[in-house]
């Protein structure tokens, strides 16, 4: 049974919340170890190298840069991500969630939610990926910024060709062809983020 | 109302099953001018008190239904007018009717969700409608008054026109085709929208009915039209 339970990192600023938190979702069938972190980046620091199944988060993390919270979230390499809310977000910030519990939420409902959200990752988990790597990710940035090829290659210091059989990838994996289809998805998936005023 | 797949149509068919078959032959009727009521018609019954060439409108009913046509040694040049007619009311439908509908449900769409890659979709359609817009004003300018000017009928001079070709319209089409094809890509599968599923799928729908219907234009231009006029340019040279 334990080669099943899943690791839990809780990323809470509130300490009561936490500790209820903490000691609640312990618990739960399919949970693990459960571990606190004060901010996200602790995730990918090397002080914490343990492997990591979900984080139930604080959106107040996301909120203040959610360009670089789905930067390192890509980089955590960890799969799923669970809101704490006790208070509003706008949908931007939720939709970089997999899914939320409320401070609210009975421990009935926390505990399915919870319990629903990981035994979904094992199958997900299981499908080949069409997630863009770090530097399908970066060429791509470069690239609905407006770089040529050349400009991309000398950024980020490859070859051209090496650029270019990434562009190959982009398109094949995203299924998205122009300039103006790939920006909108990179704003779809927080790889970037444009000001309304600039439209 | 947007399939490629149906029965392979003869003269001697009556027209009520076949639509019914397949709705999308709705559109086909209307291009064609075919307002009454069908009754228990046959096709060759309908061509012949309208006016039209029975050979042309199989040759096109049957590419509304997945076949290539073979008719068209059959065709002759006074089919020619009719094909011109048939796709300047596919233009109108585009221009007038289509286009509007998508950027309002587009519009609608932002209502219900002010996010910044609606506003985006909005401008790729602009910019994409206005590449269609483009691309049918070349034909009704330029490639139509040719052809008619190959039949004698009063228009620009052969020698005005540059560079037509069935290869020209070919490149053309798959572009417009592969834009389509992203944006419903990128309102399936990237665009969180959570407030309007019934908006969304009439978005969709009407995307997915424009993509079918802009194909089945090109390859009339492609399959049935550049042909017949090579056929025509071969007897004037």
């Amino acid at each position: 049974m334990n080669s099943i339970r899943k690791n839990i990192v809780i990323i809470e600023p509130s300490d009561i919340v936490n500790e209820g938190l903490l000691n609640m979702i312990r618990s739960f069938p399919s949970v693990g170890n459960v571990l606190r972190h004060d901010t996200p980046e602790d995730l990918i620091s090397g002080a914490n190298k343990r492997k990591t199944d979900a984080v139930l988060i604080n959106p107040f993390f996301i909120k203040r840069d959610i360009r670089h919270f789905s930067k390192l979230k890509r980089e955590s390499g960890i799969g799923l991500w669970i809101g704490i809310l006790y208070s509003f977000y706008d949908r931007e910030t939720l939709a970089t969630l997999d899914g939320v519990i409320q401070i609210s939420d009975s421990q009935e409902i926390i505990s399915s939610t919870v319990e629903k959200l990981l035994n979904n990752t094992a199958n997900n988990s299981l499908l080949p990926s069409e997630n863009l790597t770090e530097r399908e990710t970066e060429v791509l940035q470069q690239l609905v910024a407006g770089l040529s090829n050349k400009e991309i290659a000398d950024k980020l210091n490859i070859s051209i060709h090496t650029v270019i059989s990434h562009r190959k990838n982009i398109v094949q994996k995203t299924g998205i062809r122009s300039q103006s289809g790939l920006v909108i998805y990179a704003i779809s998936n927080h790889i970037i983020t444009l000001d309304a005023t600039t439209l | 109302m947007y399939r490629s797949e149906g029965t392979y149509i003869k003269a001697e068919m009556k027209i009520a099953p076949i639509i019914f078959e397949n709705p999308s032959l709705l559109l086909l009727m209307e291009r064609f001018g075919i307002e009454d009521a069908v009754q228990d018609k046959t096709v060759a019954t309908i061509c012949s008190e309208e006016s039209i060439e029975c050979a042309l409108f199989l040759s096109i009913i049957n590419l509304y239904n997945g076949f290539i046509p073979e008719q068209s040694e059959k065709l002759n040049k006074g089919c020619i007018e009719t094909i011109i007619r048939f796709l300047k009311n596919s233009h109108n439908y585009y221009l007038e009717e289509k286009i509007p509908d998508i950027q309002n449900l587009i519009r609608s769409l932002f209502v219900a969700n002010d996010i910044i890659e609606i506003r985006l979709i909005e401008k790729f359609f602009t910019e994409y409608s206005n590449e269609v817009k483009d691309h049918l004003s070349y034909e009704d300018n330029i490639a139509f008054p040719y052809f008619y000017s190959l039949l004698g009928i009063p228009g620009q001079r052969p020698s005005e026109l540059n560079g037509f070709s069935a290869q020209e319209y070919k490149d053309h089409h798959t572009d417009i085709e592969s834009k389509l094809t992203e944006l419903k890509t990128l309102l399936i599968k990237y665009i969180p929208l959570k407030n309007s599923p019934a908006i969304k799928r009439k978005l969709l729908t009407s995307l997915f009915e424009l993509e079918y219907d802009l194909t089945i234009h090109s390859r009339i231009e492609e399959l049935v039209l550049i042909p017949l006029i090579k056929k025509l340019e071969n007897i004037i040279e």
